[in-house]
């Protein structure tokens, strides 16, 4: 399934411009952006509930951008799932036009089969009302996929379950879309879902894809500051380049710190903003470090402790350190903060502001 | 002083109990999170709290005054709703002076509260700006301002993130906490996200089933939980069915389905004890000898790797590694998994099962 230069526009914003995006065959891709990115427009593109203004929708290498929903062999779930109430679980799952053609006798077995998927066996006679939402989600999906789709498209379909019921499904739905070779696009706002269930993320922004990836090569290379906080938290630092080799480069702010990173195509003497992950950024003794601070909150998250660091001059900084360590470390210590130079990457200074850069909202 | 007290108070809609007998006590200047699935009465609480529902039985006292009959704007109480209500044909800075003009303060108070307020959530320079021209989080922020500004020391939040997006939702919780605290409020805040839970709150208030399940610091509910819905709840873990073998005074041996003994913590449990144990994926490790199981899954998280193994005992294990280990471990691979006896929490086996124990809809 292939997007190819996607423009869309409703009245005065812009949701796609210039979109382009590869979905291969039997793959799970997360569309990821925050709100207001044109997630569920490139969705409803796809499917063919939006025609765009500008640009190809192909599958398998077949135009399709003009075709009718009906005939793309696209589902589309959206947020709302949008169940019959007045049918049961059972009538709800077997009620796409595709299955009415099904014999008789394959239709039970299908059903079956359908119902041990998504565990609502002891349920194919309730009607969604008797449902909590995870059911109601899970029947929905039920549903989507009775129609045996090539491709399909589930708009946030965790958003309205309970946080820790939403871990659990997580890894249903993917083992669900791998065990039947879905080929899926699974549209959301949350990171950690999107590293956990996608083959590839694709990170969308103010309607443009700004990278494609697998989970790790987005949270380790990512293209700009901004995806390199959008995917797990990061810690930047502004300088100016001071040096730059093939073993690594080194950043110099106004207060005169210097702290190192890989290897740069940022040229000596530029503006620039180092980027390291939250999660890569340890605290260190005092005399072993080249920043600085004193610990200004420490906040336990169960399997690490998150502790924001002041370093006067750069900034907050943040680190994790496990949770056996928390006795080592109080709010008001004066502690080092470092990093392995490889897990820091250089950036030129963005042009807008890095605040601006960095907007999530 | 704002200490808020329920004394055995329930609340009923028809046949549907809501809230049962509930005893809960916050002190002065205490955040407290009242935390749950849905369904699980935490809303029937605050709003009980609040003056939005009466209870059935019992009573709610605030600063050791009964409150029964008295309404919301009596109450002396900042209120934030999930979904954001400004008046969306005021500006920000008129939104915040609401609560001064409704209370009558002097025109001083009048002129220069709602600026500080404004300023205290970083959204001065948007002061003339509607609501409708704000993000989400933006909007959030003011409805929190404009809660404070009223004066009341008695802050409710009623899930204010679950409509943001999941790095909007992270950054404001860090702001949640740092405002409060900074002004001595009294916080009780209403979530179903045991991370947010975790990370704004001194003290968890967990919920089922309209009872209150366990009470203590974000802290011990991680590291100790008394009950095994805790465990489960708070934070992920693996649970293990197993019949006590013998009891050591440092420590319980356990033998689990496929007849491996394993260690854990010291208990009262006897010889014979049909127990589970609990132990989090951050604490087994792949060793030398322990429990035999196979590689499932692997999942990428940024700065660990997750990887799922079924047990010979027939259990899912859920373990982590570092990045770099993870080379050392394929899908199908054999492994050994084990843990330290401290990290082995053991509960009684629930007569019901444990899938019955843990459900969270």
């Amino acid at each position: 399934m292939t997007l190819s230069g996607i423009v869309k526009r409703f009245s005065d914003v812009t949701a796609a411009d210039g979109l382009d995006l590869t979905v291969n065959d039997r793959e799970y891709l997360c569309l990821l952006g925050p709100t207001g990115a044109g997630k569920t427009t490139a969705l409803r593109v796809i499917a063919g509930l939006t025609v765009p203004d500008e640009g190809k929708v192909l599958f398998d290498g077949r135009e399709v951008t003009h075709l009718e929903p009906e005939k793309r062999n696209a589902v589309l779930l959206s947020q709302t799932y949008s169940l019959f109430p007045t049918m049961t679980v059972a009538e709800n799952i077997m009620f796409g036009p595709d299955i009415r053609k099904v014999p008789e006798k394959d239709k039970e077995q299908m059903l079956f089969s359908l119902l041990d998927l998504v565990r609502l066996t002891s349920r194919a006679d309730s009607y969604p009302r008797e449902l909590s939402g995870g059911m109601q989600q899970r029947c929905a999906l039920a549903r989507a996929i009775a129609t045996s789709p090539d491709v399909l498209l589930l708009d946030e379909p965790l958003r309205a379950l309970d946080a820790r019921l939403r871990i659990d499904l997580r890894r249903d739905l993917k083992s669900l879309a791998r065990t039947l070779g879905l080929t899926v696009v699974h549209v959301t706002h949350d990171q950690d879902e999107a590293l956990v269930m996608a083959d590839r993320i694709a990170i969308i922004r103010a309607g443009r894809i700004v990278q494609v990836g697998t989970p790790a090569e987005v949270f380790d290379e990512p293209v700009s500051p901004f995806v390199a906080n959008f995917v797990g938290q990061s810690n930047f630092f502004t300088g100016t380049v001071v040096h730059s080799g093939p073993e690594g480069s080194v950043v110099e702010d106004e207060a005169g710190n210097r702290v190192k990173a890989r290897p740069t195509d940022v040229a000596v003497g530029e503006k620039a903003v180092l980027a390291v992950k939250v999660g890569h950024t340890h605290l260190l003794k005092l005399d072993a470090a080249a920043l600085k601070g004193k610990i200004e909150r420490m906040l336990f998250e169960g399997r690490v402790v998150h502790v924001d660091v002041d370093v006067a001059g750069a900034g907050r900084f943040s680190a994790k350190i496990p949770a056996s360590y928390r006795g080592r470390y109080q709010v008001g210590d004066d502690v080092g903060i470092g990093w392995n130079r490889n897990k820091a990457k250089v950036f030129p200074y963005p042009e807008g502001g890095l605040e601006n850069e960095l907007k999530v909202d | 002083m704002p200490v808020v007290e329920l004394k055995g108070v329930s609340k009923r809609f028809g046949k549907v109990v809501a809230s049962s007998d509930i005893d809960l006590r916050i002190e002065d200047g205490e955040y407290v999170t009242i935390l749950g699935p849905s369904g699980c009465g935490k809303t029937t609480l605050i709003r009980m709290i609040a003056g939005i529902l009466e209870p059935s039985e019992g009573q709610v006292l605030i600063g050791g005054r009964d409150m029964s009959g008295i309404p919301i704007e009596e109450r002396d109480i900042g209120y934030v709703f999930q979904n954001i209500a400004l008046f969306p044909h005021l500006n920000m800075l008129e939104n915040v002076s609401y609560g001064p003009i409704v209370k009558d303060m002097s025109e001083e108070d009048r002129q220069t509260i709602p600026v500080r307020y404004l300023e205290l959530v970083n959204l001065l320079d948007r002061m003339k700006v509607f609501p409708s021209a704000l993000s989400g989080g933006e909007q959030q922020k003011v409805a929190l301002a404009r809660a404070l500004a009223s004066g009341a020391r008695l802050l409710l939040l009623d899930e204010p993130l679950s409509a943001l997006d999941a790095r909007v939702r992270m950054d404001l919780r860090y702001e949640l906490r740092r405002i409060t605290k900074d002004l001595g409020l009294t916080v009780l805040h209403v979530t179903h996200d045991q991370e947010e839970a975790m990370t704004v709150s001194d003290r968890i208030v967990l919920m089922r089933n309209g009872r209150i399940v366990e009470s203590n610091t974000p802290e011990m509910m991680y590291r100790a939980p008394k009950e095994l819905f805790t465990a489960n709840f708070i934070g992920e873990t693996n649970l293990l069915a197993g019949v006590v073998v013998e009891n050591r005074d440092d420590r319980t041996l356990v033998e689990v389905r496929d007849g491996t003994v394993v260690e854990a913590q010291p208990s009262k449990f006897e010889p014979g004890d049909a127990v589970v144990i609990s132990v989090r994926p951050e604490r087994v490790h792949a060793l030398e000898e322990g429990l035999n199981a196979v590689v499932r899954t692997m999942s990428f998280m940024g700065t660990y790797i997750r990887i799922t193994a079924e047990a010979d005992s027939e259990d899912i294990l859920g373990f982590d590694v570092p990045v770099p280990r993870g080379r050392d471990f394929n899908i199908g691979d054999n492994v050994h998994l084990g843990w330290s006896m401290a990290s082995a929490l053991l509960y009684p086996r629930p007569p019901g099962g444990i899938a019955e124990a843990v459900k969270l809809e």
